[in-house]
């Protein structure tokens, strides 16, 4: 990482357990200042666990969490705007409403902003958030964050129910937010989203960490060589002695090879033992995510622990 | 500009290395001139959809390869010393890369050497004059 993005936001060794459930274990992450660092993980990978210890909704076991290089204070919560997966709004009150209380709890208030947002999405302002289908009400909460233009925000599956303008929109309000030197945290079950928008992601896994870093590395340096053989894949056992490669798969004729780093010399190495046919597979950030996370595609039942 | 450059974050590419070799592919064309200023970090990174840094880290990269110059609150330029030329070399490196993986692949599925040279010959033949023209020697 470049020396001169310092963390914003730190979080170390943070663990969380609720009864014998270990909701959150050993998390540890950076966020340079100015990024958008996406969460992703399954339901239940611990992301939500992971805002409410951080903002000081739950309390941590163990670990720290800093802002600025200082830990949680009132004034933190002057520039950050947090919205929750769930009950962001008040049912009972209006649109109009939430606007004027949030106007009233922060000095960066903007109401031109907030008027162009409620456009935007195309809220009708004078409606019980109880009245308000879902997409409205997380369009609502997201026009109160981005309405006090904070310096961070942490939004919790911030297009759950919007549809896919909407999503846009969100999309090019985060990229903004960045531009402006905002620093963002996410998390998202739209992999396309954080795909496009998030420098930094993480991917969390019954409750723990397992690969994250900058999306473009990542993406550099995951690779699959894929090879056919004829009529059976070989055993290829001193492969899995080599560090570059991560997990071998093989399905009958076929093995896939993950591999971290330049993979020319893994494919050189499967290709010595005369496959049919070689490859080299790129990865997206979903095939990553699949990787780490070790959901066994279908295309994978014979896969190898 | 923002005409001319398209990402695909859903490719397994690199954004940042999509971004790059497109303005080196534009400079190298002359769809971007020496002395051209291209967008602002913030402007290109709202045109695309993708994060402000990914396109400072190309732009960075740019810079590096001696293709575009910054200069701190005036913005980012198409050089005008020989960009063209550096941007021709570096596309190299993605006929290069390209290259290699069709042979590897070639390689892997029987082909042998005097196979693999068989079909390289034909295929630049299909698309270079056949002897050595001044288009020819000038890339040498």
């Amino acid at each position: 990482m470049n020396s001169s993005e310092r963390a914003v936001i730190l979080v170390k060794n943070l663990s969380k357990r609720y009864g014998r459930i270990e909701a959150i274990d050993d998390v540890s992450f950076e966020i340079p200042r100015g990024s958008i660092f996406g969460l992703l993980g399954t339901n239940g990978a611990g992301k939500t666990t992971t805002f409410k210890c951080m903002l000081g909704l739950a309390r941590a076991d163990r670990g720290r969490v800093e802002l600025d290089g200082a830990p949680l204070r009132p004034k933190t919560f002057e520039e950050l705007a947090y919205v929750p997966e769930t009950n962001a709004l008040y049912d009972w009150m209006t649109g109009n409403d939430h606007l004027e209380f949030t106007r009233r709890s922060f000095r960066g208030y903007d109401a031109a902003r907030a008027r162009a947002l409620i456009d935007t999405f195309q809220i009708d302002p004078t409606r019980k958030a109880a009245k308000l289908s879902k997409g409205q009400q997380s369009a609502l909460a997201l026009t109160l964050a981005f309405s006090i233009r904070p310096r961070l925000l942490v939004l919790d599956e911030p297009s759950a129910g919007l549809d896919p303008l909407h999503q846009r929109h969100v999309l090019d309000l985060l990229i903004d937010a960045a531009a402006s030197g905002a620093t963002v945290l996410l998390s998202s079950h739209q992999i396309g989203q954080v795909e496009r928008a998030a420098d930094h992601v993480a991917i969390l896994h019954q409750g723990k960490i397992v690969i994250q870093g900058e999306v473009d590395q990542l993406k550099a340096n995951e690779k699959i060589v894929e090879a056919t053989f004829d009529p059976r894949a070989p055993e290829l056992r001193e492969l899995e002695a080599d560090s570059s490669v991560r997990r071998i798969v093989r399905n009958g004729r076929i093995v896939r090879a993950f591999v971290r780093g330049n993979p020319d010399e893994v494919a050189r190495r499967i290709n010595a033992a005369a496959p049919t046919s070689i490859r080299v597979l790129d990865q997206n950030l979903e095939d990553i995510f699949v990787t780490a996370v070790g959901v066994q595609a279908s295309a994978d039942p014979a896969r190898e622990a | 500009m923002p005409a001319i450059l398209t990402v695909d974050p859903r490719s397994g590419v690199p954004l940042y290395h999509q971004i790059v070799e497109q303005v080196k592919r534009s400079v190298a064309l002359g769809v971007l001139e020496p002395g051209e200023q291209l967008p602002t970090v913030k402007q290109l990174a709202t045109d695309l959809t993708v994060n402000p840094n990914t396109v400072a880290r190309a732009y960075r990269d740019l810079e590096r390869d001696g293709v575009i110059d910054t200069a701190p609150g005036r913005g980012s330029f198409v050089r005008n010393d020989g960009s063209s030329g550096r941007a021709r070399r570096a596309l190299r490196d993605v006929t290069r890369s390209a290259l290699n993986d069709a042979i590897r692949e070639a390689k892997s599925i029987g082909l042998d050497r005097t196979d693999v040279t068989e079909i390289f010959q034909r295929t630049l033949d299909r698309w270079y004059v056949v002897g050595p023209s001044a288009e020819d020697s000038k890339k040498q």
